[in-house]
């Protein structure tokens, strides 16, 4: 369905804590995606980028509002349905990559797979790996890759479902110019390849700017930033 | 710039290590101010370990000090002189006389019957007016308990302990008859001082005096009378050398009177004994809990310091350098080691006044109100020497941190080093705990063989571990993603395969250990009757009534088997000229301690075989004996062998001329020894009878109707029925049970706590994986039974292992240290594994399971 909405996310509330120490981190969010489309989310510090990435993924409940995957409303989802639609639809980068450190990383690659039962998954994940440039490193530990080596092996992770939208948390947080701008490379053209929808949340406004669309968080809010302003 | 030249403040330092502790003691003791958490399992395991032990040994000082303190009372006297079946002859009296203060007692088993007809077994006591030298007879009510025997009337005044008029119903004032002795119940007896002189009380104590006992009847020809002459210094109790005198006097006096001479350094040694084997039983429960404890405490220190990786890598790459860091976190391990230490040494220390509470009544306390520095000495040895031997290994792991540790996570590869300082360091506080093990124990070779057997399991442990990781890793790629999970989990890098193998085969072992020896002992205690079993022994049959008697239970029991023999009581003095007191000691020397029931007769016994030799002819002249086999091939002695006895003050030799099988369990009547006829041709003596009913029947109403027509035309011969007499043994058996699960369930306790802290420990990063793998789709049933498969093919492993070994274990302890027969039984054992597994599975669980249940963008957020 070419006319289909990645994502359609209304009036998200999301305050984290409890009574009096409870932090109002999204007041009525909202985000809207087209398939294939990506969108780069920036702001300061705190200001709930993450947050908002981790609504959409299914990983934070909000405490009100709606948000559609891929047609599929989440936030009705009971948990495992929403992780089983997780491990299908959409595919999550971290900024602190997030690997299993006793997994190699073709076993990294190769857990979504095998959570969602395909009899391929080593040779699919194999595959993944050698994509995004590792092929020499398949049975390396993450603590025997670099930074940059570890990202490429989370990212091989996230795509290797091949999943609807991929979510990503400041994938180049950690990484230096050169190796960030290599993962920011791998990510758009692998996205763009498959024709898979990106939200990005980021500090960096030239990364953002690649995005089709850039948006800012303020007062727990999504609003477009101009042009100007992102390039 | 490295922080140990800045905090030490000098270059001048570098290349004296051994200034470098200060420094790690006060890095140490910033690090503690984070409080105990994780290390409450730490705690608890050496605190508990350390307790046993230390409660365990101040016991049995407390007890070895209270008999020593009470021996004069527990004995009687100064020293005593015993003798089966006879008094001391005049010329014996008066030589004891001469020399002291003395008091006699007599003691036998009689049948006291009531008015209403029923009667029952007491252990009675004849006492003269000296009675007691030490310690108090003390009655209920104001009056003095030998005022109270000594009272005129036309009834004999009888004390009596409190469960005799439980179980007959009387009360003070009722009348009773004893023997041909009509008794009254004049007050009850609450505390009799030599009580533990006996041996186990078939029946309720009854007390008269030893004027009543000689009228009773009760005491006639070769009765099983045991009298005791119980000497005291004529102006009090008598000095050391005084009592060795008399002591050695008395032998070369009178060197074939056949008593027993025991004096009060050697008072109640049965009773010694006894206490220091279940001391000995007991420190081998207490340093299994301290080698569960010390698994715990291997994988508290191995948790923790992984917890701590950062922050070492932070150290070292300050400039701290591996030896820094690892003195740090030794210091940290015998800082808690002594706070664990130390609750364990206070809970030990109050142990022996709490039990001087309970057990007032039945043991010699009045020691026990005391701190025994030697036992908190020694189990404070074994805390601290188990906390470094299990400590050390883990220990490595901080020596060989990364700074790079700091960028990698928490897998970064472990800096090249050799560890062999660390095997060495293991191994040498390894044997020093084991040396202790040895060398303090009352058994040593006991002792040895359990370390053994404990370094045995510990090694198969590992190599199992070792199996179970290349087995996973060999299987064949499941199609099914549960089943993979489970067996990568078991095989991947930092699996808990090794750690969780050791602490669930070790508790599973001890679990499956405990169960059947319970079960055995339970199958023990509950056992049936043997098929063939007497249902009543009588003793003291004099020969005079011997043929009324066997008349009278004829037709009192016409379908009942009747078997006579004649009894004597003898003690061996000497084989082949050897005093018994010097024959080496072996598991068949009880046979030479104390008297022992002896017989003469012209055939073999109808239940005994000949296995060796021959029996004697019609016309035996020379004097022979039939030795049971079995206690002749323990004690060393056969065909040939002589053997003397004092039978009644009368010393005869004999030659060893057969051996034959003995059926012990049949209950019939056994003997180790059956002389010729003519070794006791004219002796006086009193006959042994057995009644025993076909199999199966229901003998109850019989059995009561036969000891009413019997005690009644017979009051001088007492019956004892086997039913009773077991359920008494049973008893004190059971009691024994008790005592040993108590002691048994501390180490129990231990290894769950050791198991729980595996898994707790093991939590944090099972959350961090399943986290991750709900981010990467996996629903939480998939995950909780790929857990759940996980751990249940790990403790499917560990429970074969924990049944091998906790049989052989049970089967050791059962048969070679309880001398139980042993039988293994499935159910108990198999259900002892379930149960574990079960709870492994749970423990395993319950905390991933609650993980699941929050959102993963919480967890995330606190990793």
């Amino acid at each position: 369905m070419a006319d289909q909405k990645t994502i359609e996310a209304h009036d998200v509330w999301l305050a984290l804590g409890s009574g009096a120490s409870a932090v109002s981190i999204l007041r009525g969010a909202g985000l809207t995606l087209e398939n294939g489309q990506s969108a780069a989310v920036v702001g300061p510090s705190g200001s709930g980028k993450s947050t908002f990435l981790m609504v959409l993924g299914g990983l934070e409940r909000p405490d009100k509002g709606s948000v559609k995957i891929a047609g599929t409303d989440i936030t009705t989802l009971s948990q495992d349905d929403l992780t089983a639609f997780r491990g299908r639809s959409m595919g999550i980068v971290f900024q602190s990559f997030h690997l299993i450190p006793t997994m190699t990383a073709l076993e990294n690659v190769a857990v979504p797979l095998e959570l969602a039962g395909a009899a391929d998954a080593f040779d699919r994940a194999a595959a993944e790996l050698n994509a995004v440039g590792l092929s020499g490193r398949h049975r390396h530990y993450p603590a025997q890759l670099s930074g940059g080596e570890q990202q490429r092996v989370a990212i091989a992770r996230a795509l290797a479902p091949r999943p609807a939208l991929l979510l990503a948390d400041e994938p180049t947080g950690n990484l230096d110019e050169k190796t960030g701008q290599d993962i920011a490379d791998l990510i758009f053209d692998s996205t763009a390849r498959r024709q898979q929808s990106l939200v990005l949340v980021t500090h960096d406004l030239s990364l953002a700017s690649r995005c089709d669309r850039v948006l800012t968080v303020a007062d727990g809010q999504l609003s477009q930033l101009n042009a100007e302003a992102a390039a | 710039m490295s922080i140990d030249r800045v905090t030490s403040g000098a270059t001048a330092i570098r290349g004296r290590p051994g200034l470098k502790l200060p420094l790690a003691v006060r890095f140490g003791m910033r690090e503690l101010r984070g409080g105990l958490r994780g290390f409450y399992v730490f705690l608890a395991c050496i605190a508990l370990g350390t307790a046993t032990i230390a409660a365990v040994n101040s016991l049995a000082y407390g007890l070895s000090d209270g008999i020593a303190a009470e021996g004069q009372s527990l004995l009687g006297g100064d020293v005593s002189f015993s003798f089966i079946h006879r008094e001391a002859n005049p010329d014996e009296e008066r030589f004891l006389r001469d020399r002291g203060a003395v008091s006699v007692a007599a003691t036998l088993r009689a049948m006291a019957r009531m008015p209403d007809g029923n009667q029952t077994l007491v252990e009675l006591k004849g006492v003269d007016g000296a009675y007691p030298l030490y310690g108090e007879l003390r009655v209920s009510g104001d009056e003095p308990a030998q005022a109270l025997l000594s009272a005129a009337g036309p009834r004999t005044p009888a004390l009596v302990e409190a469960t005799f008029l439980e179980t007959t119903g009387l009360a003070v004032g009722d009348p009773f008859t004893l023997g041909r002795l009509e008794a009254t119940v004049a007050g009850v007896v609450e505390r009799e001082p030599d009580k533990l002189s006996g041996g186990i009380a078939f029946g309720p104590r009854v007390m008269i005096s030893t004027d009543a006992l000689s009228a009773s009847g009760l005491v006639g020809t070769g009765s099983l009378v045991r009298w005791r002459y119980r000497l005291a210094g004529p102006d009090g109790p008598m000095a050391d050398q005084a009592l060795a005198n008399l002591v050695a006097d008395a032998k070369e006096a009178f060197p074939s009177a056949g008593w027993r001479i025991e004096t009060r350094t050697e008072a109640a040694p049965g009773l010694r004994r006894s206490i220091d084997q279940f001391a000995q039983f007991l420190t081998l429960v207490g340093l299994t809990s301290l080698a569960v404890g010390g698994v715990g405490v291997a994988n508290a220190v191995r948790a923790y310091l992984a917890g701590k990786r950062r922050a070492i890598a932070m150290f070292r790459s300050l400039g701290a350098s591996r030896r820094t860091v690892t003195l740090l976190y030794f210091f940290q391990i015998i800082v808690l080691a002594l706070i664990g230490v130390g609750i364990g040494l206070l809970l030990g220390a109050i142990a022996p006044p709490v039990a001087g509470v309970f057990l007032a009544d039945l043991l010699p306390v009045s020691a026990l109100f005391a701190i025994f520095p030697q036992a908190l000495i020694l189990a404070a040895l074994y805390g601290v020497a188990t906390a470094i031997a299990f400590a050390i290994w883990p220990l490595g792991s901080a020596y060989f941190v990364r700074p790079t540790a700091l960028f990698r996570g928490d897998t970064d590869a472990p800096e090249k080093g050799s560890r062999w300082p660390f095997v060495v360091a293991t191994a040498v506080a390894g044997g020093l705990l084991a040396a202790l093990a040895i060398f303090a124990a009352y058994d040593r070779w006991l002792a040895f063989m359990y370390v053994l057997g404990a370094g045995a399991i510990f090694l198969l442990l590992r190599i199992v571990a070792v199996g179970i990781v290349a087995g996973a890793r060999a299987l064949p790629r499941s199609r099914r993603t549960v089943i993979r999970l489970a067996v990568a989990n078991i095989h991947r890098r930092g699996a808990l395969t090794p750690t969780v193998t050791l602490s669930l085969g070790l508790s599973l072992t001890l679990i499956v250990t405990l169960a059947l020896i319970d079960a055995n002992l339970r199958q023990t205690l509950t056992s049936r009757l043997p098929d063939a079993a007497p249902s009543f022994f009588f003793i003291d049959i004099q020969d005079r009534e011997k043929p009324a008697f066997l008349q009278t239970l004829a037709k009192a029991a016409p379908d009942a088997d009747v078997q006579s023999q004649p009894m004597l009581r003898g003690r061996i003095v000497a084989i082949n000229g050897t005093s018994s007191d010097e024959w080496p000691e072996t598991e068949a020397s009880w046979v030479l301690r104390g008297d022992r029931g002896v017989t003469y007769a012209q055939d073999p016994p109808e239940n005994g075989t000949v296995v060796a030799g021959a029996w004697w002819s019609s016309e035996v002249k020379r004097n022979e004996v039939s030795f049971a086999a079995e206690l002749a091939e323990e004690l060393g002695v056969g065909i040939g062998d002589t053997i003397r006895v004092n039978v009644l003050g009368r010393e005869v030799e004999a030659t060893i001329s057969n051996l034959r099988t003995v059926e012990w369990e049949s209950l019939s009547i056994n003997f180790v020894m059956i002389f010729s006829p003519n070794v006791f041709a004219g002796a006086p003596h009193a006959h042994l009878a057995t009644l025993t009913y076909a199999d199966g029947e229901d003998t109850e109403a019989k059995e009561l109707a036969v000891l009413g027509e019997v005690s009644g035309k017979f009051p001088t011969v007492t019956a004892v029925r086997v039913k009773d007499a077991l359920e008494t043994v049973n008893g004190v058996v059971s009691d024994l049970a008790l005592a040993i699960r108590a002691a048994a369930s501390v180490t129990l306790f231990a290894s769950i706590l050791v198991l729980a802290g595996t898994l707790a420990a093991s939590h944090r990063s099972r959350i961090y994986d399943a986290v991750i793998l709900k981010t990467l789709g996996a629903r939480r049933r998939t995950l909780i039974l790929a857990y759940g498969l996980e751990y249940a093919l790990l403790g499917l492993c560990a429970a074969i292992f924990g049944l091998i070994a906790g049989s052989a274990a049970a089967y050791v302890v059962a048969v070679q240290l309880m001398e139980l027969s042993f039988v293994f039984v499935p159910a108990v054992a198999l259900g002892a594994v379930v149960i574990a597994v079960g709870v492994t599975v749970g423990l395993g669980l319950i905390g991933t399971w609650r993980a699941l249940g929050e959102e993963p963008a919480r967890v995330l957020r606190s990793i």
